[in-house]
């Protein structure tokens, strides 16, 4: 039996900053983690990340990952890596499977930052080898260096969606279309705007109606929907794709705080079901504490706060007296919130301000009003100049952090448009480099007589040569004239950004915001054969049971299955080793259509542990050990 | 499908080479590596047949909770080789339909 | 929902819904099944799904066997397939003591017509190749035993007793009675009253609260039981086997899964159906003790269960007071109502019907037992 004081589930974001918090205030910490790489999701994100300095803006993904362990580990946090937790019982212990031992611990507090899981998308065949997550691939490329495909269909407009999809065009791989099946791209226009200007079709109303291939993904059928979500006849188009991402949505991975007895709420703008918690992060049990994305979908800025204020208030609450006065508690706290309510400003903050106020029983608050956009902020200025193209209200500053002249502002309210003082700007082009959007962009429109020199921060390879002849791209990715390379620069201090400069006839000055090799045909589609029209009945529901769309809408109307305990107990959904994951919603959907009801009034089956396989020779080992 | 192996972010280091089996064929793969990613690399995508349908299945959630990429390592069926990594000499088996457990061992 | 039928039943498990199709089937189709939640969501939905003959009273015996005997005609007759893998049960004995009990056993069940016998451990080896039988004195084997789903078979009793006229109102609670005399008049439940001629108290672990909604104590009680199941894999074991010296029992379902279990003496009577970790650790010791082969196969879900316990760990069937003449129970199987719900929904059927069971006598496991004091207490149970 392990004791410690503060257990922490969980080392992405929001664990780590937990764990390295309550260290720092003189607590016994614990933190694990089912990976034996820590960093959660922070490891797979090459791209820089949004907010401001303190939650390191500017800085990528992979590399924040590397501070928070060192963080933690300084404060004296001990790590168990590789390490699952099972199960959290009655008599206070957590379990682990650690490899080949079933492990043991008790703890006075723990904090739970297990994240979220994937939604999953069900279409005829969706259960074809080549129809994966998201967070699948970018493990797949970005941990293990190995393609998924070679041409990908990306399903979801979000902030993974578009992010994923840039991340493949960075691994070399093609993105042939960005499907949308509400009328918005919901994650930032920047993400957006980075692979349209390299010619990604950004499609909003579509969807995948359907993937074939013998063994694995060949070929899918993309549809146009109406407003009320159904096909419009006649829009089916083929795609010569070998893979499918989902990006379809997160849900918080919240098995351990069921199986514990947390109470739980059903918050649809926090992703699904959550743990009721106060202000403090504390749920309905007094030693469980929960931050990140398990406790609502967010961005990682948010999970090291929340982790933040998890660990300091799991700290003060020990029974022992640590390192923590009142005092430094209130500063911390007052701090921490008013980091919080930054990052929850602006458009992208509504869902989680909804979500937050819906879990404290009030009204939301209103945003304050938000100054507007410019009205000349793409103004042509003579000389060189910063262009800034950041058009939504995005909680980032690195911009004006960066910027050694103090010629960008931003203000203390983060979620303010940056605005240029073309007087102070001197076109050093640090900015470009670390824009989490690479929207900042330099023109120089006294380059030559006859031609403006665009620069654009660039993250792809090959790079191009000085003096190379390219085509010029618009911001759709469209040709618009022949162009030159006029200067490549990269260097420690561009952040892994290069920045890539092109001369370009005057009248293209405004309109040129990407480039391509002239030599590089765009790739022939080929022509594929769709194979005979599947019965969407046929979709597989349940991938761990083999369960049809059939069986379960059979369930429904012929042996009258109310419920998703219900259609459990009749055809096993729910009772492979997923333990319902990647089913629930689907069947939950499922049920709300044909009874007529809402998703919310429909409860998921009950989290029994382990909540991961437990090899019997494992427990069996444990069980010796525990009577010697 | 391939390996990458120019990245502008990342580095990719170069493993150990190491070899193993897939039903019978000897692979290779590299220090480093998880069953599923050296399998991946190699071109394979279909590790298993599901129990009921025998539909092709493999990789999918890369977090060991799906068992969509479950095979027979070394005989042992229900292997979930997303989480598993890769050590010289694996006999790695598609898994077709329920694993058998042998009661030999 | 009716105001007013002939017939309620308490409780949407094994027992209630048998009851119900019986009842149904032998013409009375007036009858109204309340369940406070869904079918099979207490006991029943939890077991493991065995039914077995091999049992140390004549009158359990006999029960059983014919159960089972409806068991392997369920598909037929209800038209829905439950799963039944009719691979035998084998008992393991470890001690002399067990090895005289159980022969004792199969020379009674013998005489009641059980295909049974005593099997040598080699002979266990060769209907089970995978156990270790390390300790085992002998075994009892009764290759006409069987295991099945369950959910599957209520599913078929419930939706053949509302295809015969039977009302099933679930998420309907009952709360209370209303007397008339020395009789019960009508059921209070969440949803409304229900008058009725006889209540039918099928409530398996709660039967000791709907019992005392009218004061009456029916000495019931229950008791946790763990239980898990693992990934499947290809069918590799057909009886399901017991072995009460290490106190567990396990199967290999239809599915592929194993499920199994065991009582833990520590157990004091609560309604407490959280699983614990030493359990995971405790029954895989067991299970891996009498089948290494499975050390690297998984558990994937633990639960727990409750029994509904008697004093004598066998049923209560029939009438209990002279103040509820018209309140008939079927409970206290000690944890194998399951195996004899096809019999007992006959039996109470009959006696709803017919006003005494035809079948098969159940003077046997009437109350009235108790009150003599003396108790032939089933041993086989586990």
């Amino acid at each position: 039996m392990i004791n410690t004081e503060i257990l922490v589930v969980g080392g992405g974001p929001a664990g780590l900053c937990a764990a390295a918090e309550a260290a720092e205030h003189g607590a016994k910490v614990m933190l694990v983690d089912d990976k034996d790489v820590l960093g959660g999701q922070l490891i797979k994100q090459t791209h820089m990340f949004f907010g401001s300095h303190l939650q390191y803006a500017g800085t990528r993904g992979i590399d924040i990952a590397k501070i928070l362990i060192e963080n933690a580990k300084k404060a004296g946090v001990e790590f168990a890596p590789g390490a699952t937790i099972t199960g959290i019982y009655d008599d206070g212990v957590v379990t682990a499977l650690n490899g080949g031992k079933f492990i043991k611990i008790k703890p006075e507090k723990i904090i739970v930052a297990t994240g979220a899981y994937e939604n999953m998308l069900a279409f005829p065949n969706s259960d074809l080898p080549g129809v994966y997550g998201a967070g699948a691939v970018q493990t797949l490329m970005n941990v293990n260096g190995v393609a998924p495909g070679n041409r990908v269909l990306m399903v979801g407009a979000g902030n993974i969606g578009l992010i994923v999809a840039y991340q493949l065009l960075q691994a070399g791989i093609d993105v042939a279309a960005v499907i949308e099946v509400t009328d918005k791209i919901g994650g930032y226009y920047v993400h957006a705007n980075k692979i349209r200007r390299m010619g990604v079709p950004i499609l909003t109303r579509h969807t995948v109606s359907r993937v074939w291939g013998k063994t694995s993904v060949e070929g899918a059928a993309v549809v146009e929907v109406d407003k009320n979500f159904k096909p419009v006849p006649g829009s089916e188009r083929n795609y010569a794709v070998d893979t499918i991402c989902l990006a379809v949505g997160l849900t918080p991975l919240t098995e351990l705080l069921w199986n514990a007895g947390c109470e739980m709420r059903y918050v649809p703008a926090l992703g699904g079901h959550v743990a009721w918690h106060d202000e403090n992060s504390r749920t309905s049990l007094e030693k469980i504490y929960v931050c990140g994305d398990a406790s609502g979908i967010e961005e990682a800025s948010s999970a090291m706060i929340e982790g933040k204020i998890a660990g300091l208030n799991a700290a003060n609450a020990l029974a022992r007296k640590t390192k923590l006065t009142q005092k430094t508690y209130d500063e911390r706290m007052k701090d921490y919130r008013a980091q919080l309510g930054q990052l929850r400003r602006g458009p992208f903050g509504e869902k989680v301000r909804m979500g937050t106020s819906v879990l404290a029983g009030e009204a939301a608050a209103l945003d304050e009003p938000i100054e507007s956009l410019p009205k000349d902020y793409r103004s042509f200025p003579k000389g060189a100049r910063v262009i800034i193209e950041c058009e939504q209200n995005i909680p980032c500053n690195p911009c004006e952090t960066i910027c050694p002249h103090n010629a960008i502002k931003v203000g203390k309210d983060i979620v303010n448009y940056p605005t240029l003082d073309p007087e102070k700007c001197t076109a050093c082009a640090l900015c470009l480099t670390r824009c989490p959007g690479l929207s900042l962009f330099v023109v120089n429109r006294e380059y030559s007589p006859t031609e403006t020199e665009i620069s654009i921060p660039y993250e792809m390879i090959p790079l191009p040569k000085k003096g190379d002849a390219v085509d010029a791209l618009d911001r759709e990715g469209k040709f618009v004239c022949k162009g030159k390379i006029t200067r490549v620069l990269t260097g420690k201090k561009f952040n892994r950004t290069s920045i890539v400069s092109i001369a370009v006839e005057h009248k293209y000055g405004d309109v040129v915001r990407h480039f391509r090799a002239s030599a590089a045909a765009k790739p022939e589609e080929k022509i594929i054969t769709p194979a005979d029209i599947p019965d969407d009945m046929d979709t597989i529901i349940c991938v761990c049971e083999d369960v049809t769309r059939r069986q379960i809408e059979e369930a429904i109307d012929r042996d009258r299955a109310q419920s998703v305990d219900e259609i459990k107990r009749l055809l096993r959904c729910g009772m492979g080793p997923c333990q319902g994951k990647t089913c629930q919603r689907l069947i939950m959907q499922i049920l709300a259509k044909k009874l007529g009801r809402n998703v919310a009034e429909f409860s998921p089956q009950t989290y029994r542990g382990p909540m991961k396989p437990a090899p019997m020779g494992v427990l069996a080992k444990a069980h010796d050990e525990e009577k010697n | 499908m391939r390996r990458i192996t120019e990245h502008p972010i990342l580095t990719f280091p170069q493993g150990k080479a190491m070899r193993f089996s897939f039903d019978g064929k000897t692979m290779e793969g590299r220090e480093g590596d998880t069953i599923a990613s050296a399998l991946q690399a190699a071109g394979v995508r279909v590790f298993r047949e599901s129990i009921n349908l025998r539909h092709p299945r493999g990789f999918f959630c890369a977090i060991g909770r799906c068992a969509n990429c479950s095979m027979v390592v070394d005989g042992v069926p229900n292997t979930k080789v997303c989480v598993t990594r890769l050590r010289e000499g694996m006999a790695v088996e598609t898994q077709h339909g329920r694993g058998s457990v042998d009661i030999r061992r | 929902m009716k105001k007013k039928t002939d017939v309620v039943i308490i409780g949407g498990g094994c027992i209630g819904a048998a009851t119900a199709y019986e009842l149904a089937k032998a013409g009375l189709k007036d009858v109204v099944l309340v369940e406070r939640d869904t079918l099979s969501c207490g006991a029943t939905g939890r077991c493991a799904g065995g039914a077995r003959q091999q049992w140390s009273e004549p009158a359990n015996v006999r029960l059983a066997k014919a159960s089972i005997e409806m068991f392997k005609r369920f598909e037929d007759e209800m038209g829905r397939d439950i799963g039944l893998v009719n691979g035998g049960y084998l008992l393991c004995a470890h001690t002399p003591e067990e090895a005289e009990h159980f022969k004792k056993n199969v020379k009674m069940q013998r005489e009641n017509g059980v295909d049974v016998r005593i099997v040598d451990p080699k002979e266990i080896r060769e209907i089970t190749p995978c156990i270790n039988t390390d300790g085992m004195i002998l075994g009892a084997y009764c290759p006409d035993d069987l295991h099945v789903d369950p959910f599957l078979a209520v599913q078929g009793w419930a939706e053949n007793a509302i295809r015969l006229g039977v009302d099933v109102e679930l998420h309907t609670e009952v709360t209370g009675f209303k007397r008339k005399g020395n009789r019960v008049s009508a059921v209070i439940t969440n949803r409304g009253d229900i008058e009725c001629k006889t209540v039918v108290n099928a409530a398996g672990p709660w039967s000791q609260d709907v019992g005392r909604m009218l004061g009456i104590e029916l000495g019931t009680y229950p008791e946790r039981h763990q239980i898990c199941v693992t990934e499947p894999v290809k069918r590799m074991l057909w009886p399901l086997v017991v072995d009460f010296y290490v106190s567990i029992y396990f199967r290999q379902s239809a599915h592929g899964s194993f499920v199994f279990g065991h009582s833990d003496p520590n157990e004091k009577p609560s309604y407490n159906i959280r699983g614990t970790w030493r359990f995971l650790e405790e029954i895989s010791k067991k299970l891996t003790t009498l089948m290494p082969s499975l050390k690297d196969i998984c558990i994937v879900r633990q639960w727990a269960g409750l029994y509904d316990m008697s004093p004598d760990a066998q049923p209560i069937l029939g009438k209990v007071s002279e103040d509820a003449e018209n309140f008939l129970v079927a409970i206290g199987y000690s944890g194998h109502g399951f195996m004899l719900a096809p019999m007992s929904g006959l039996l109470m059927a009959e006696l709803i019907v017919y006003g005494e069971a035809r079948t098969q006598p159940i003077d046997a496991l009437s109350i009235k037992r108790f009150a003599g004091g003396r108790k032939h207490k089933e041993h086989n149970v586990v």
